[in-house]
């Protein structure tokens, strides 16, 4: 290893180096921080450095936090889940592993294909292609409900209707996603019926291949519990444009 | 507001952190923090718990890591109430982002300190950002005080919980593993470090660049 010539990555690692001890701008962070999402490598060099060198914390002295801290960190959680979580449902093998369902959505990658590459070919706009396309569709019948692509520049996702979807009164639709190694889902937040909405991605990891999107129906604030708690409404998988 | 004060007493030994004696000395396993980490808190079950909407486990996380949290944070943006706000921030942040946390991505503890750092860096970036220096006081800084930071000594009394990390920082000039110190536990900038330590900017930049090198050869 010490005779490599020149490491192929060595400019990777230096900007990730640079990037967990802290010495990158403020406009360099934020680059760095969205070219994460969709470079692995460069997520894959960061989370080095951070295993490495997180030792170094143990050179700063521990502070007492004031007591009051904690409480307000209780108010802040409750403001976004007004109800008082109630325990959530056991849900044991839900549906993330129902495997009907998946079989069900190979017969809906044909529906999604078409909407697809229809969406693609009526797009004339100049706008950069994105690299991650979804089709939400109802678990029932498998017609599509949504579509939804990712830049791999703006760290967004685009919503976009393709029908407008009756709610009951009262609810909500959420949006969700979860990827292979993830220990739950995470709300995206609400979504109105019939309108295309940009949602930021800023805390996410990258996107991954086959990872889950879907709109659950929840009341008007949103889950009270911080998870899906309503039927799924439409869902899908993330496929990469190439 | 101006450019961060720095802190001009950073010469003194830094006391430790008081934590669990860590048997094993120089480890061989491939994750640092793994020597560090104290035992008996399962953080991997705490992230998992929280994601479930189990409050009391994020409490526990609070209770076990809240003083070390606000240490780190305290001593990057200098600020006790911005400190506090950070890791405020921080725990929001743990409780709604704990079901993304991805074992092979590295430990869950590191997964809760790097969140929380990033937040303490990002505040003292983005602050700096609204108050940037000129190009002519950059260069005034540049020219500062030259001499005296070849005979640099070690700022940080870093050798007392020795790792492979420590063991590879050994194996740098004490001004190179200065800067990588006043980077990583200061927060300092490029220019805040020219600046410490008397030295122009582009030498240390060169230093940080070579520094992570050596430690990347050195840590494998």
């Amino acid at each position: 290893m010490n005779n490599e010539p020149k490491d192929p990555n060595e400019a990777l690692h230096e900007l990730a180096g640079e990037y967990v001890i802290g010495t990158l701008s403020a406009e360099d962070r934020e680059a760095v921080e969205k070219r994460l999402a969709v470079e692995p490598e460069l997520q894959a060099a960061v989370d080095y450095w951070e295993a490495r060198l997180l030792h170094l914390t143990d050179l700063v002295e521990p502070q007492m936090p004031s007591p009051r801290l904690w409480n307000r960190i209780e108010r802040s959680l409750d403001e976004t889940s007004r109800q008082a979580a109630p325990v959530v449902p056991a849900r044991p093998n839900s549906w993330w592993e129902s495997l009907s369902l998946w079989r069900g959505f190979a017969a809906a990658g044909m529906a999604a294909t078409l909407v697809l590459g229809a969406l693609l070919l009526t797009r004339l706009s100049p706008e950069p292609s994105p690299t991650w396309l979804v089709v939400l569709a109802t678990p029932q019948d498998l017609s599509p409900g949504w579509v939804m692509q990712a830049s791999n520049r703006t760290r967004e996702i685009e919503l976009i209707p393709l029908g407008v979807t009756e709610l009951p009164p009262d609810k909500a639709l959420q949006l969700w996603t979860k990827a292979e190694g993830w220990q739950a889902p995470v709300s995206l937040g609400l979504v109105k019926p019939g309108e295309p909405i940009r949602i930021r991605l800023d805390d996410l990891p990258p996107l991954q291949p086959n990872q889950l999107f879907e709109l659950t129906l929840e009341q008007p604030t949103g889950s009270p519990t911080g998870l899906p708690t309503g039927p799924i409404q439409f869902i899908g998988r993330a496929a990469k444009v190439i | 507001m101006g450019e961060k004060p720095l802190d001009m007493s950073a010469d003194r030994l830094y006391a430790l952190t008081p934590r669990p004696v860590c048997v094993g000395g120089v480890d061989n396993q491939p994750m640092a923090d793994t020597v560090s980490q104290p035992p008996l808190f399962d953080y991997e079950a705490a992230l998992r718990a929280c994601a479930r909407g189990e409050r009391s486990a994020l409490q526990q996380l609070y209770e076990q890591e809240s003083p070390r949290l606000l240490g780190v944070v305290q001593r990057i943006v200098r600020d006790v109430a911005l400190a506090e706000d950070i890791v405020h921030d921080a725990f929001i942040r743990i409780w709604n982002k704990a079901g993304t946390y991805d074992q092979a991505r590295g430990s869950a503890r590191g997964w809760i300190f790097s969140l929380t750092r990033h937040l303490a860096l990002n505040a003292v970036r983005n602050n700096a950002r609204h108050v940037q220096m000129e190009p002519d006081e950059v260069g005034d800084m540049e020219h500062a005080a030259i001499d005296g930071w070849q005979e640099q000594t070690d700022a940080f009394d870093w050798r007392v919980n020795p790792g492979r990390i420590e063991a590879c920082l050994e194996q740098l000039e004490p001004v190179r593993r200065n800067c990588v110190f006043h980077a990583y536990v200061d927060g300092y900038s490029h220019q805040e470090i020219a600046h410490r330590l008397g030295a122009p900017l582009g030498t240390v930049k060169a230093w940080i660049r070579r520094s992570l090198t050596a430690l990347r050869e050195c840590i494998g």
